[in-house]
């Protein structure tokens, strides 16, 4: 018997386009910090982390935001593309998760003279990581489709609240992480140079977030169809 | 004489910086597609 995989394979085409994209919208915007965008007065080239870094954690923290919205519609509707719609996000998630966490302390380095410090944003921060990482695990421990998506959505919450309490992590504790430059009630601080680069990161790494999930979503539905025929 | 207020060399965290994320986003983007194209075949 075969199995159609047509919706799939179109799902994954177009996240493949959008990822190609988002790689080039990446490189163009690196491009243009490295050589267009002005050295920092105090922390001299280590400041250019700040446009690799800041974009990963958008995305990390949009992809977490989104599985948690995801999830809590799944405890409520059971639509199964809710599941596999945040089961991409997580992964996706945590892949840009993974070089906010490694960005972070070469910048922290010369300019803080620490690579971590275990403050509550970059605490937390670390525990939402973890919790995915989990998550994840979580995932490919269960084999019955709906414990898994129920079971999962339930941990996928936690990232309602942890998202947005680590974004306010900057102005409830004392910690060495700068506050919000543009996410902020003002105007953003930025010199017009630096913001332009800055907006062009941010949008590139939506753009890839977006192509990454596609693809993964697709792969996701096909794995379904294909176990699905599987079991006749 | 008055001092001179010099840059910070610290390029070389810069330059980690953005070789580590590009590598990142590579590997991820080829472990993808390498997954698309096995579940396009009919593998799981």
């Amino acid at each position: 018997m075969t199995t159609d995989l047509a919706p799939a394979r179109a799902l994954m085409r177009r996240g493949r386009v959008l990822v190609i994209l988002g790689l080039v919208a990446i490189g163009t915007g690196y491009a243009r910090a490295l050589l267009y965008t002005p050295e920092e007065a105090r922390q001299g080239l280590a400041q250019k982390i700040f446009y690799v870094h800041v974009p990963a954690a958008w995305a990390a923290m949009m992809a977490f935001g989104l599985v948690g919205v995801a999830s809590a519609l799944y405890l409520w509707l059971e639509d199964p593309r809710l599941d596999r719609f945040a089961a991409a996000s997580a992964e996706v998630g945590v892949a840009f998760g993974s070089v906010m966490l490694t960005t972070g302390p070469i910048w922290a380095k010369p300019i803080w003279g620490t690579w971590w410090t275990w403050d509550m944003r970059l605490s937390m921060t670390l525990l939402l990581y973890l919790l995915f990482l989990g998550y994840m695990a979580l995932r490919s421990a269960i084999d019955d489709r709906n414990e898994r998506a129920r079971y999962s959505a339930v941990i996928g919450l936690m990232s309602l609240v942890l998202v947005p309490f680590i974004h306010l992590t900057v102005y409830l504790f004392r910690t060495l992480h700068p506050q919000p430059i543009v996410l902020k009630p003002s105007a953003p601080s930025l010199p017009p140079e630096m913001l332009i680069s800055l907006l062009w990161g941010v949008g590139a790494a939506s753009l890839l977030y977006l192509g990454f999930v596609t693809l993964r979503y697709g792969i996701g539905l096909a794995q379904e169809l294909l176990e699905d025929a599987r079991r006749g | 004489m008055p001092a001179v207020d010099e840059l910070p060399q610290n390029g070389g965290y810069m330059v980690a910086a953005y070789v580590v994320a590009s590598i990142f986003y590579l590997i991820y983007t080829i472990a993808l597609f390498r997954r698309a194209a096995r579940v396009s075949r009919g593998e799981r």
